[in-house]
């Protein structure tokens, strides 16, 4: 990821999460403003409330001073009951505006102002009311005509209107600031849509570009991992042309060095042919005229020549069994393995038979172990094993009876087979040396071109397998061999 | 009708075709022995030579597979290849290349005789004495008496 891709996501990551926070904010706003309006609507209620009882209030007093006046000028049962009614009622409905106004000084200020008004006109009402009912109705009269009734009715009148103008102002505040608010609702409720919109659009568009993005990463991963299994094919193919051509390389120059060989060989034959003559004259000549026979010719012909022909023979003959060797290798490299069920013990105790005239002859046993079975190359597991097994009996120590093992196990898919001996062992500096071609290790008193390891290194990486040694000098020797416990067949060369 | 019948030998190893001829002269057989170092020259002679096989006289051709300008088997299909005397004449291959693929593939195209030469040269001698042998007593298909 590239540091610009790094700032965008951070950008985008940073937009959603402000996108997020906002709505969160105008929801917030919301309810807020939804719960303020509700105390606007609960206030503007009680001022209809307050209104109301100021009404109430009012009625009952004038009703009091209507029913009182009608008592006084026909003192009717119906007026006064009417009178005490409404005379009883106004404490009450005092109280009760008392009770609505607390939240307002102002207003309490009124009714205090009102209150003995209120009690004085009271007080006036049931006097000329008692002295009615006891049948004073002049004496009433006189008094009522001097009281100041008018004019108390006069003061609590302006007080209550004073009480409702004020009521009706704030109602009118009140009103506005709850038209206010429900505006600033609107308005916000507005905003959040935009808001709610933006965020839901600008996240519509991040999961369409991610998607995009990531179906784009997909298709460039599956195009990357085709392309990336026909490299290897690729690579395969090239591995096995060049495999190839070492194993023609092998083949041909080892053909090719056999060709001089013949000719050195034959003329080499041709020379021993050709000496014998020379060496009958020098016989003839030895026996007839000695003198003219010199030390440098006898010597020539009786022991130069011939060692010359033997050395240039024996070199000869090595060379040629090495050249066998390169070529058997690379036989074995171009035979197309034929992988089979093998039954191991059957496979080993074959190699013991054909080896028991020898294992007999030095006294030599050779235990099998129970073998894992494994599905492998017959005759590339018979060189490997029945070299191992040559070579153990062949590397024994002198005057200790051999003891030669072989055991296998299954490690997981693969399988593990060991031939141990008891022999004189291999130096551990060696270790790695005795699987090269025509390396030897040890006291060279046994024939052979050190080509059985090699060849069976190279079988066994050919059958996917690898081999290994443990050994010290004197304590035997246990080659170690691990393969794939299936091997699968080899696709046919191209 | 007593056309000498003529080795051809294509070597390009003068040393080996020194010694093929040495060991057939040592079996007794006396018969002209024609050496080519090369295809070109050998199919020259081979095909369009006047004393050549095709024209004039049984041979016996002697074939190495190695050669410097074409395969031996190029060669050999050539010779075998074609409708006419050429094709009856008798082919010994005689070559290092002891693989079977190779062998096979020489017998399929029509040689008589597949002979590896062995490196070791009382063999190699053995061999070639042993062909001599085997040349002495082989009919050859008289060019007269076919034409």
């Amino acid at each position: 990821m590239t540091i610009t891709d790094r700032l965008f996501n951070r950008l985008v990551l940073g937009a959603v999460v402000i996108g997020f926070l906002s709505l969160l904010a105008a929801g917030g706003l919301i309810a807020w403003s939804i719960q303020r309006n509700q105390d606007y609507n609960l206030a503007v209620d009680h001022t209809y409330q307050v209104r109301t009882a100021v009404y109430q209030y009012r009625v009952l007093a004038e009703r009091a001073e209507a029913a009182r006046r009608g008592y006084l000028l026909k003192p009717d049962d119906r007026y006064r009951q009417v009178f005490a009614e409404t005379a009883d009622a106004l404490p009450r409905a005092f109280d009760q505006l008392v009770d609505l106004t607390r939240d307002n000084p102002r207003q309490q200020e009124r009714l205090d102002d009102l209150r003995p008004l209120a009690a004085m006109q009271s007080a006036l009402m049931r006097q000329s009311a008692g002295l009615v009912q006891r049948g004073r109705q002049i004496a009433a009269v006189g008094v009522f005509r001097n009281d100041n009734n008018l004019e108390t009715m006069q003061s609590m009148r302006t007080i209550l209107s004073q009480i409702s103008a004020e009521e009706d102002q704030l109602l009118k505040d009140r009103t506005a600031r709850q038209e206010r608010g429900v505006a600033f609702l609107k308005w916000s409720l507005g905003l959040t849509m935009l808001l709610l919109l933006a965020v839901a659009g600008g996240s519509v568009f991040v999961i369409f570009q991610y998607t995009r993005d990531l179906n784009r990463s997909r298709r460039d991963l599956f195009k990357l991992n085709a392309s990336l299994e026909s490299a290897v094919e690729d690579r395969t193919v090239d591995l096995r042309r060049a495999n190839d051509e070492i194993q023609r390389f092998a083949y041909i120059v080892s053909h090719d060095l056999r060709s001089p060989l013949v000719n050195i060989m034959g003329f080499t034959s041709e020379l021993e042919a050709a000496t014998k003559p020379l060496e009958e004259l020098v016989t003839r000549i030895e026996a007839e005229t000695p003198d003219l026979l010199t030390d440098e010719a006898r010597d020539a012909v009786r022991t130069d020549l011939p060692e010359a022909a033997g050395f240039i023979r024996a070199s000869t003959q090595k060379m040629d069994r090495l050249i066998n060797a390169i070529l058997r290798l690379s036989r074995d490299g171009r035979r197309v393995l034929a992988p089979e069920p093998l039954n191991m013990h059957g496979l080993v105790a074959g190699i013991a038979a054909s080896l028991r005239h020898r294992t007999d002859e030095i006294g030599a046993t050779l235990t099998i172990e129970p073998l894992p079975d494994l599905v492998s190359d017959r005759v590339a597991m018979e060189q490997i094993l029945s070299n191992l097994i040559e070579n153990a009996t062949k590397y024994l120590k002198p005057g200790r009876p051999g003891e030669i093992t072989v055991r296998g196990r299954m490690d997981g898919i693969r399988a593990l087979y060991e031939v141990q001996d008891n022999g004189r062992g291999i130096d551990p500096k060696d270790h790695d040396r005795i699987f090269d071609l025509f390396r030897r290790s040890g006291v060279q008193d046994q024939p052979g071109e050190g080509i059985g390891l090699a060849h069976v290194r190279a079988l066994a990486y050919r059958l996917g397998g690898v081999i290994s040694c443990e050994s010290e000098l004197d304590q035997g020797a246990t080659f170690r061999l691990s393969l794939p416990a299936v091997l699968l067949p080899e696709r046919a060369a191209e | 009708m007593t056309h000498p019948v003529t080795i051809v030998m294509i070597e390009d190893d003068e040393g080996h075709a020194r010694l093929i001829e040495k060991n057939i002269r040592r079996a007794g057989i006396n018969n002209e022995i024609r050496h080519f170092l090369d295809g070109t020259s050998a199919l020259e002679f081979l095909e369009s030579a006047h004393d050549g096989p095709s024209l004039n006289g049984p041979a016996l051709i002697l074939l190495d597979l190695n050669l410097p300008d074409m395969s031996g088997t190029d060669i050999l299909s050539r010779i075998k290849g074609k409708e006419g005397p050429l094709k009856r004449t008798p082919v010994v291959v005689l070559t290092t290349t002891d693989d079977k693929v190779e062998i096979q593939r020489c017998y399929d195209l029509g040689c008589n005789v597949y002979i590896t030469k062995p490196v070791n040269y009382e063999a190699f001698a053995q061999a070639i004495r042993q062909l001599g042998l085997f040349l002495s007593v082989i009919q050859v298909p008289d060019i007269d008496g076919a034409a």
